[in-house]
């Protein structure tokens, strides 16, 4: 028996909106939300460039949610980012008066834990931990999974939580792995995504120092250029999506509002090399292929993709070669899209964030643009819907995160049904 | 939930401490530069298991790698290099950060802390091309591979899955995390280790000829959510094992892997609030 999985809320905190309405009308209208690093003096660092989640928004103040629980935390990014976008969530699987039945459980996927460099000078120095609790499990490395036992215990989930670390595909293996939870079975709902902030000054210099970054500091809009010739790196990002995930079946009898079902999840390894992808596409092909499987639909079914996309001379040349491959003749006709284009790379967020943006703009159909696409790529020869949004029903997409390491993740989104549709449609409304 | 799945245990392998050497399971020597002390520690203990397996040492596509991982490593030499270069006037300074300390940053660091790091490893040496889960940090999430690892076999997604924990505890940074939480550990108690199983389905086993060396008889693993920030209870482990306890993720594989023939259980009780049994029969 396998159950068909809804989603019945979802939250989103990225750098170009903080609501799934906010965030959905930036993505159709092609924004930038990369600018010049702020959060800290990056100094003389190649990449001087982030895509921000603002301060200056009214969703901003929501992040007191998180506060009640973690003040110190704050300072970690991304557990208020976690908590911000969850409340969002379970706000909006919640709103039909009735809530996900059964036990609940988590699937997060976090990002590298913070490392404070003053912390470091200070131990250095001899300082003494501190003596509050609190702000001793803050000093000097921030726990990741601190944020999946404080949104435990806000959400008074009950059912074992999964913590995953498979780097940039980690959020989407933590909505695929919780919706095949829910398949089988094995947990009834589900609050799943990702959160991730590395834009601090270990994170940036670690990511300079492999050169995986765009060093396009005069020009960040432009900067991040998916499958463009002169993509010379990703743009990093950061932020949090959260999904409610539940039985369809559960969610219709109760009356909740379905944005979309999750229908199908695969993974694979490249097992090839730790920093550029199998030059054939070979995990990536198998990833997306084994979601297919698991969803029983054959490529001919799939509407739209949202790529990984990331702007990095190796990744999109290959993620092109893949989809030719799956998708065979079909392949120059299925449009193509990037998130990261206008967000960055939100790493661990990344699968979580952008699975939004494909169930928001599926919803309104519409594909948004990939920016910034002005001279493609010999080796990038597919739609990729560059510049500006498409008006374009969709069934099926399929949406994909290859990390850096060879773990490739692939889910497959089904459009809800007619009935509920309309529902999910009348919640983020965009215009042309 | 209860293990009622047919799998057994066709291989065990693990490593204790901090002297690992993996170069023999290496497909490449040069590979061994970007490896970290916990990759070292998850390729020889996957390579033991999957060598007691008598499985050919390229898994492919039927197999999948189910891992936890410890915390996050780092060593005090790599920290002080950085910090001392990004000194002025005794305070940290972003642009000496951004200049000389950027300039002495190992780009290899970045790689071999990574906690994605041991998966690509031991996929890459033993050729695996099949479905993954990594989780981080503790035992709790070593039993949530172990779910996984079973549903994949249950629903025939994989042929093969092997099961690891891998934790690189004998550093800096571990010893730092856990000298600030409640119920401090001393750096003595922390012990770097990797384990691994390997869980086939019966039948699969039976028609491969494959000796068995564990069946699992049942699984327990709940989950009790709470505040991280007020006093937590001290971690609880045991095992039929005795010494054989507190590696993190690895655990359970390493206690299974050095267990006598007969019945074994272990339980624990996490800090991170998960409540895990089990129950196995050695062969």
């Amino acid at each position: 028996m396998k159950h068909r999985v809804a989603v019945t809320g979802m939250g989103v905190v990225a750098p170009t909106g903080q609501s799934v309405a906010e965030f959905l009308e930036s993505l159709l209208s092609g924004r930038s939300g990369a600018g010049p690093i702020s959060i800290f003096d990056p100094g003389s660092l190649p990449t001087r460039i982030a895509a921000e989640v603002k301060s200056t928004s009214s969703a901003a103040a929501h992040w007191s949610v998180g506060a009640e629980l973690a003040p110190p935390c704050l300072r970690d990014r991304k557990i208020s980012f976690a908590f911000e976008a969850a409340r969002q969530a379970f706000d909006a699987a919640t709103a039909c008066g009735t809530v996900p039945n059964g036990e609940g459980g988590l699937s997060l996927g976090i990002g590298l834990e913070l490392f404070s460099m003053e912390d470091a000078v200070a131990k250095r120095r001899g300082d003494r931990l501190p003596l509050n609790r609190r702000d001793r499990l803050s000093f000097l490395q921030t726990p990741s999974d601190l944020s999946v036992s404080m949104l435990t215990a806000r959400f008074n989930l009950t059912a074992p939580p999964a913590t995953h670390v498979s780097a940039c595909a980690a959020g989407t293996d933590a909505i695929g792995s919780a919706a095949r939870m829910i398949a089988q079975g094995r947990r009834r709902w589900m609050l799943a995504g990702g959160a991730d902030s590395m834009i601090n000054p270990l994170g940036v210099a670690g990511f300079c120092s492999i050169g995986a970054m765009s060093t396009s500091n005069d020009d960040p809009a432009g900067a991040s250029r998916p499958f463009d010739r002169r993509r010379n790196g990703f743009v990093l990002g950061e932020g949090a999506a959260l999904l409610v995930l539940e039985r369809t079946s559960d969610a219709e009898a109760r009356g909740a509002t379905i944005y979309a079902e999750i229908a199908g999840y695969g993974t694979s390894f490249d097992a090839h090399g730790i920093s550029e992808p199998h030059p054939d596409g070979r995990g990536a092909f198998q990833a997306m292929r084994r979601a297919l499987d698991d969803a029983g639909v054959e490529p001919s079914a799939i509407d739209c993709i949202n790529a990984h996309g990331t702007s990095t001379p190796k990744n999109d040349a290959v993620e092109t070669l893949a989809l030719k491959r799956l998708l065979g003749p079909r392949a120059h006709q299925v449009p193509v899209c990037s998130t990261k284009s206008m967000i960055g790379h939100l790493i661990s967020a990344a699968g979580a964030v952008e699975a939004v943006a494909a169930i928001a703009c599926m919803n309104q159909g519409w594909v948004h643009p990939t920016i910034n696409l002005d001279e493609p790529d010999a080796a990038c020869d597919l739609d990729y819907v560059p510049h500006t949004a498409r008006r374009h029903e969709q069934e099926y997409v399929l949406s994909s995160s290859f990390a850096f390491g060879g773990q490739n993740a692939s889910i497959v989104i089904r459009r809800a049904m007619q009935r509920r549709r309309h529902e999910a449609h009348e919640v983020f409304s965009w215009k042309e | 939930m209860r293990s009622d799945i047919p799998v057994v245990v066709t291989g065990l392998g693990h490593v204790v401490g901090r002297d690992c050497d993996s170069t023999r399971f290496l497909k490449s020597r040069k590979l061994r530069k970007f490896m970290g002390r916990q990759d070292e520690l998850a390729v020889v203990a996957a390579a033991h298991a999957v060598e007691a397996a008598g499985l050919p040492p390229a898994l492919g596509e039927r197999c999948g790698l189910y891992l936890a991982v410890g915390f996050i490593p780092f060593e005090r030499d790599d920290l002080d290099l950085l910090v001392n270069a990004s000194m002025e006037n005794d305070r940290f300074s972003m642009e000496r950060f951004s200049t000389t300390a950027f300039r002495a940053l190992n780009p290899l660091l970045t790689f071999r802390c990574l906690p994605n790091m041991p998966a690509f490893h031991v996929s890459l040496n033993l050729d695996i091309q099949g479905p993954y889960w990594v989780g981080y940090p503790g035992v709790g999430q070593f039993y949530v591979a172990l779910e996984e690892a079973s549903a994949a076999l249950a629903c025939g997604a994989i042929d093969v899955a092997l099961v690891g924990g891998v934790a690189d505890q004998d550093n800096f940074l571990v010893q730092h995390h856990f000298s600030r939480i409640d119920h401090p550990l001393d750096a003595d108690a922390l012990t770097s280790a990797a384990g691994f199983i390997v869980l086939e389905r019966q039948p699969d086993a039976a028609r491969r000829g494959a000796a068995l060396k564990a069946r699992m008889v049942g699984v327990d693993l709940r989950y009790c959510p709470a505040d991280p920030f007020e006093q937590s209870s001290a971690h609880e482990e045991s095992t039929t094992v005795a010494g054989v306890a507190g590696f993190g993720p690895a655990s359970l594989a390493v206690a299974l892997s050095t267990a006598p023939p007969g019945v074994f259980t272990h339980a624990v009780r996490s800090r991170d609030r998960f409540l895990a049994s089990s129950e196995w029969v050695i062969e």
